[in-house]
């Protein structure tokens, strides 16, 4: 069962579209494996929409809004909508589905060092880097702090850290007051949200650079 | 955004929400739901009236200025025009709905602001169809036409050339043979091992 989500307010900000593009993504994602944030955000939607549309009769119209709905109403023309076709996405001889939201951005092909690869989405979004983080059985990331904060969500496999172990869908939310070093008995794939570089605390750290490099 | 944003535990509340009396609920949704059946430009007409002010005023905070609020109008009543369709009043209020269609529009235009391009990534973060509708028959058939191009276009090369020939443009395998200067037995083949692909791909629902 999914024991870590995201908390209140940011739900609420997700709702209100309010985040950068790579958060949403990953709060998205979360919510698509998550009934229970899905009702969350279903109650939150409609609590902003109250906040919005309740008060007060309708206003006139000025003259630039009555131009503006007829131009609208031109046409009887409607939009087609296709339905959704999950792609599957194979990783280490398994086939999965990736949450929509992830599965639709285009991404760089997966490059690696050691045990651990990624393949970034190309999501402009300042700071933020999100990826697709891919660690084959007996993998780890070295034990590491953050100075911005890094978002991990499980998406197939098995994953642990120093608190505990993780199922798919588990949003795990660290900043600078947590180190861990991540592992995983027998392979998994995460989505990613990085602000920025990550900081190694054991020895060696040069030595480690390239794999920093390729989280952030 | 400092601080613990993750939480162990996910309650749902419920009733902290207050009955709004003040929205007129039932005539939006009625209204909505006569734009998707018949087209209705009096029924528009009132949900313009109602919203488009309030989503004006909503585009003002949001953007800091009245064009873009504007564009934002404009947006969200289009949609609300072109994918009325869309809705169903049994999963929730009108006014639910279209703050959704806001929302997307609005998050897609700040995007646009900030990386300068023209994306609506708004749609697979909140997608407005949840799931498909499957009672209309020929709804149905346009989305399997849909999913069927799609198996189609992940056939290998030589075998999609054959099944687009033969079903789209309607030519024979003798003349697709000759056309793609092959015997007619590989024709035949290729359409064979396409078809049992197909099959597979579409599985129950074909």
């Amino acid at each position: 069962m999914i024991k870590h989500h995201p908390n209140e307010s940011l739900l609420e900000q997700f709702v209100e579209g309010s985040l950068p593009a790579s958060i949403s993504v990953a709060i998205a994602a979360h919510v698509e494996l998550c009934p229970c944030c899905q009702k969350k955000t279903q109650a939150l939607e409609e609590a902003k929409a109250s906040q919005q549309f309740s008060d007060a009769a309708p206003l006139a119209l000025d003259a630039d809004m009555i131009q503006l709905m007829e131009s609208i109403a031109l046409t009887d023309d409607v939009d087609e909508v296709h339905d959704y076709i999950q792609p599957t996405f194979s990783y280490q001889g398994r086939d999965v589905q990736l949450p929509r939201a992830i599965a639709n951005i285009d991404r760089t092909k997966f490059s690696g060092v050691g045990k651990v690869s990624r393949a970034r989405l190309l999501l402009e979004d300042g700071e933020l880097r999100s990826s697709l983080l891919e660690i084959e059985a007996e993998g780890e990331i070295p034990e590491h702090t953050h100075t911005g904060f890094e978002i991990t969500l499980l998406l197939d496999g098995d994953f642990s850290d120093e608190s505990g172990e993780y199922v798919p869908g588990d949003f795990i939310w660290q900043d600078g007051r947590h180190n861990h070093s991540p592992r995983t008995k027998s392979g998994c794939l995460c989505f990613t949200v990085v602000s920025s570089a990550l900081h190694f605390n054991k020895g060696l750290s040069k030595l480690l650079n390239p794999i920093g490099n390729l989280i952030y | 955004m400092i601080g613990q944003q993750q939480s162990v535990d996910c309650n749902v509340k419920s009733g902290t929400r207050k009955a709004v009396q003040d929205t007129p609920s039932q005539a939006l949704s009625d209204a909505l739901v006569k734009v998707a059946t018949s087209r209705d430009r009096k029924a528009f007409a009132y949900l313009f009236e109602y919203f488009a002010p309030k989503i004006k005023r909503f585009g003002v905070k949001q953007f800091g200025n009245e064009a873009q609020a504007m564009e934002l109008v404009q947006d969200t009543m289009t949609s609300v025009w072109r994918k009325a369709h869309l809705y169903h009043h049994d999963k929730g209020a009108a006014t639910t709905w279209i703050y959704t269609v806001m929302r997307n529009a609005s998050f897609d235009a700040l995007r646009k602001m900030k990386s300068n391009k023209e994306e609506h990534i708004s749609e697979d973060i909140w997608p407005i169809i949840q799931d498909s509708q499957t009672d209309d028959e020929g709804f149905k058939d346009h989305l399997q036409t849909a999913q069927i191009q799609k198996y189609i276009n992940k056939l290998p090369p030589a075998q999609r050339d054959i099944v687009k020939g033969v079903y789209f443009q309607e030519m024979s395998q003798e003349q697709l043979a000759e056309h793609l200067n092959i015997p007619v037995g590989t024709v035949k083949s290729r359409l064979r091992l396409a078809l049992q692909k197909l099959r597979a791909e579409l599985g129950d629902q074909a």
